[in-house]
């Protein structure tokens, strides 16, 4: 008995150990078996890696564009825990008023770098605006008269606003997809590094992509109003005792998340050149998948749920199937969610604690 | 037997009496509810069912067109009977380009309610007539298409599904009659003019849906019977925001998106060629209008335009006065004259063909014209070397055309342009 008890001690400790191996690795070892096995097909096929590199390129330029509008799902989610159901629509609406801009700044295919960039520039801060002002807008017209209400209220009222703004994206451009003018000849190649082929159009998502996210980062860490939407966050009660205006506060999030969906709004009709009505309804179910996987709530979390479902779209779109890949991606958000149910990074909710 | 024994087999034997009724009753507004296969008075109705909304829109008006002008012709009177026409839409706002399921079979319960109803001309896509065929077959009404081209819907042959066609017609007789060739004929055209195009290798994107699946299929078929090697036939989600990466997985010589323009075929094209600068562009009937022509209303832009090439069933006005066709020369002329318009939509001629099929089969049926039974018999069995605008055809016991003529189109000034016929190689 005792010689028994001696020899399992070790093999219980062997498998404690092969857990915890799991447990802290496991996850980064799953989310790498896609790239891993391509990777491993491409160099016995081929001897290099530049079509798994092409395929994170494409996936971390859609990917950019996610993380825009994943960020307004968990800034939102972060602050008053409401999935906003309509942010995907402010995002399209960001993409119709931008290509609406187009014509009203006479943009073509022929116009000029120097005009086109000012124009461009232009037309961003303007859908910025726009969708930024349509956030504050709905949320104080159809959440906020809700705060106190059961969370099935505010959820369903979000999921009817969707419905109604999808309805006036019928309205302004009809239902089905219009190509819009490829100003920037998006998928003409800037450069090839290494057999990597770098479009406009990617260059265009990241280059945008990054500063925002900095700024929003800085913004919200720094800042004396970012200080109160993280206080709220964390107790809207005790932040309104210490003097923070919560109103405010969840107004200034909700402009925060529509002047990012905006931005990303004019990157998609310039990276797609093509807009939909429906274009919200799937990039905002990715973009809330993106920030459930990285840690609802989290920013940081949100930019790399971002990517990462960017990089297994462009994998699986290329290597298995464009009609399979939103298998594939909640596939990976379930094993993430098993794995560490609060996402990759980690919420920051109450919720969370 | 105790009291609660009682009551079990009471409300058993009030279930299954319930159920009989609502079995009986079901039976009875799905076959019967036109009021039998006789249509009582004067005026006959024939219904269009086509989408009026999105991108097929313009093809649907031109159909449309085409059939009032046949009706114009006979002056809306076919013997003793008048004849009243009503277009219904099968597609919605949140479902344009297409038939919707719903309303396409919202559509064809419509017609079987009407005791009227002695012809359904439709649907334009072939998966809306895989709804509405069953509902009318079971109500015995007669049913033309415009532009149906998928396989199972009248045969068996390769290319279809299990249980097809057999599954469309439950009444147990045929109703349904096309007058555009089947997609084995469409796909061994676009296999022909790949081959002559010096095509070795071929990748098929589809869109999942009834037509573009069934035409992959038919196209992998017919490119093994002529030796081009297809490397994949994928398919495409609609909702996909781009097809970069998938087009980037493109390797063959030429390329062929067998879908539907509002299946988002233009950013599929868009995406293929940009990745692809070299491939050869091939597309179906499911794109030969304006919207995926045109990139004033959308489409693709002109170079990718000038990279592509489509096959519709219908022929050019130059190649139907070469074939001294009266029929079609009376056509275009009529329809030139009615609507001002020299040059129309390649469907417009189908449109002209469905109407005037289902009025020369009533007139066919003389007295008899107002007797569902009749009409549908004659359509499906009656109809033999029938002198029409598409040329002379008949009507195979399957319901399918005889014509076999694919032509080929080109894009030119954003419109899709006829360039010469494809004798296709089965």
């Amino acid at each position: 008995m005792e010689a028994a008890s001696v020899s399992a001690a070790p093999r219980r400790r062997r498998s404690e150990a092969v857990r915890e191996f799991i447990s802290a690795y496991g996850l980064i070892l799953l989310l790498l078996a896609l790239p891993a096995y391509y990777g491993v097909q491409d160099l016995s096929d081929t001897g290099n890696l530049t079509r798994l590199g092409n395929n994170v390129v494409e996936g971390v330029s859609n990917g950019a564009i996610l993380a825009l509008i994943a960020l307004g799902y968990t800034l939102v989610y972060g602050i008053i825990e409401l999935i906003n159901f309509a942010h995907g629509e402010i995002f399209m609406l960001g993409s119709l008023t931008a290509v609406a801009l187009y014509g009203t700044f006479g943009l073509t295919a022929d116009t000029g770098a120097g005009g086109l960039i000012i124009a461009l520039l232009a037309i961003l801060v303007l859908s910025m605006f726009v969708s930024g002002s349509l956030n504050v807008m709905i949320e104080r017209v159809a959440y906020r008269p809700l705060r106190s209400a059961p969370r099935l209220a505010p959820l369903i009222t979000a999921v009817g606003v969707s419905f109604i703004l999808q309805n006036v994206g019928v309205l302004w451009i009809g239902a089905s997809q219009v190509a819009t003018p490829d100003l920037l000849r998006s998928q003409a190649e800037l450069f090839n590094l290494f057999g990597l082929s770098i479009s406009r159009g990617d260059l265009l998502a990241v280059v945008v992509t990054i500063p925002l996210v900095f700024l929003l980062t800085s913004f919200v860490a720094r800042s004396r109003l970012g200080k109160a939407m993280r206080a709220t966050a964390q107790d809207p009660e005790a932040a309104r005792l210490m003097g923070v205006n919560v109103d405010t506060t969840i107004s200034l999030t909700f402009l925060l998340g529509g002047l990012l969906a905006g931005a990303a709004g004019l990157i998609s009709a310039l990276y797609q050149t093509s807009i939909w009505y429906f274009q919200g309804f799937s990039a905002g179910l990715y973009a809330f998948t993106a920030a459930v996987m990285g840690g609802i709530g989290n920013i940081r979390g949100a930019v790399l749920g971002a990517v990462i479902i960017g990089i297994i779209q462009g994998i699986s779109d290329n290597r298995i199937g464009n009609e399979w890949t939103p298998a594939i991606v909640f596939l990976y958000l379930v094993v993430v969610m098993v794995f560490k149910p609060q996402g990759l990074i980690g919420e920051e909710t109450r919720e969370a604690g | 037997m105790s009291r609660v024994r009682w009551l079990a087999l009471l409300s058993c034997l009030l279930g299954l009496f319930a159920l009989t009724v609502a079995a009986c009753g079901d039976d009875e507004e799905e076959a019967g509810g036109g009021g039998g296969e006789t249509v009582a008075g004067g005026s006959l109705t024939i219904y269009s069912s086509l989408p009026l909304q999105g991108t097929s829109k313009a093809q649907s008006e031109a159909v449309i067109d085409g059939m009032k002008l046949a009706l114009k012709q006979v002056d809306s009177k076919v013997g003793k009977f008048k004849i009243k026409y009503v277009s219904l839409d099968d597609s919605t706002a949140q479902n344009p380009g297409t038939a919707d399921e719903a309303q396409t079979a919202q559509n064809a319960r419509k017609a079987v309610q009407d005791e009227a109803t002695i012809f359904y001309l439709g649907e334009f896509n072939s998966g809306g007539t895989k709804v509405s065929l069953p509902i009318l077959n079971k109500a015995g009404i007669p049913q033309i298409s415009p532009s149906n081209t998928y396989v199972g819907l009248t045969t068996d042959k390769p290319g279809s599904e299990p249980g097809e066609p057999d599954k469309y017609y439950p009444g147990g007789t045929r109703t349904y009659a096309r007058v555009v060739p089947a997609d084995d004929i469409q796909a061994a055209a676009l296999v022909t003019i790949m081959a002559e195009d010096g095509c070795k290798s071929l990748h098929i994107f589809n869109d999942k849906s009834t037509y573009g699946a069934g035409l992959a299929r038919n196209i992998e078929l017919a490119a093994k019977d002529q030796g081009v090697t297809v490397e994949a036939n994928d398919g495409t989600d609609k909702n996909a925001p781009n097809y970069r990466s998938l087009a980037a997985s493109v390797k063959a010589d030429c390329f062929v998106g067998s879908g539907v323009t509002g299946e988002n075929y233009v950013q599929v094209f868009k995406d293929v060629a940009a990745a692809n600068p070299d491939v050869k562009l091939y597309g179906p009937d499911g794109v030969a209008e304006a919207a995926f022509t045109d990139p004033a209303e959308g489409g693709i832009p002109a170079d990718v335009g000038a990279r592509t090439k489509i096959t519709v069933a219908t022929l050019g006005l130059e190649e139907f006065k070469k074939r001294n066709n009266a029929e079609a020369e009376k056509f275009f002329t009529d329809f030139e004259a009615e609507y001002g318009d020299a040059t129309p939509d390649p469907y417009a001629i189908y449109g002209y063909e469905t109407m005037a099929l289902a009025l020369s089969t009533l007139k066919a049926a003389g007295a008899k014209a107002n007797d569902r039974k009749v009409v549908a018999e004659q359509l499906t069995t009656g109809t033999k070397d029938r002198e029409s605008a598409l040329g002379v055809y008949s009507i195979d016991e399957n319901g399918d055309t005889t014509l076999t003529d694919y032509g080929l189109y080109l894009v030119e000034g954003g419109q899709p342009t006829f360039e010469r016929v494809i004798k296709a190689q089965n």
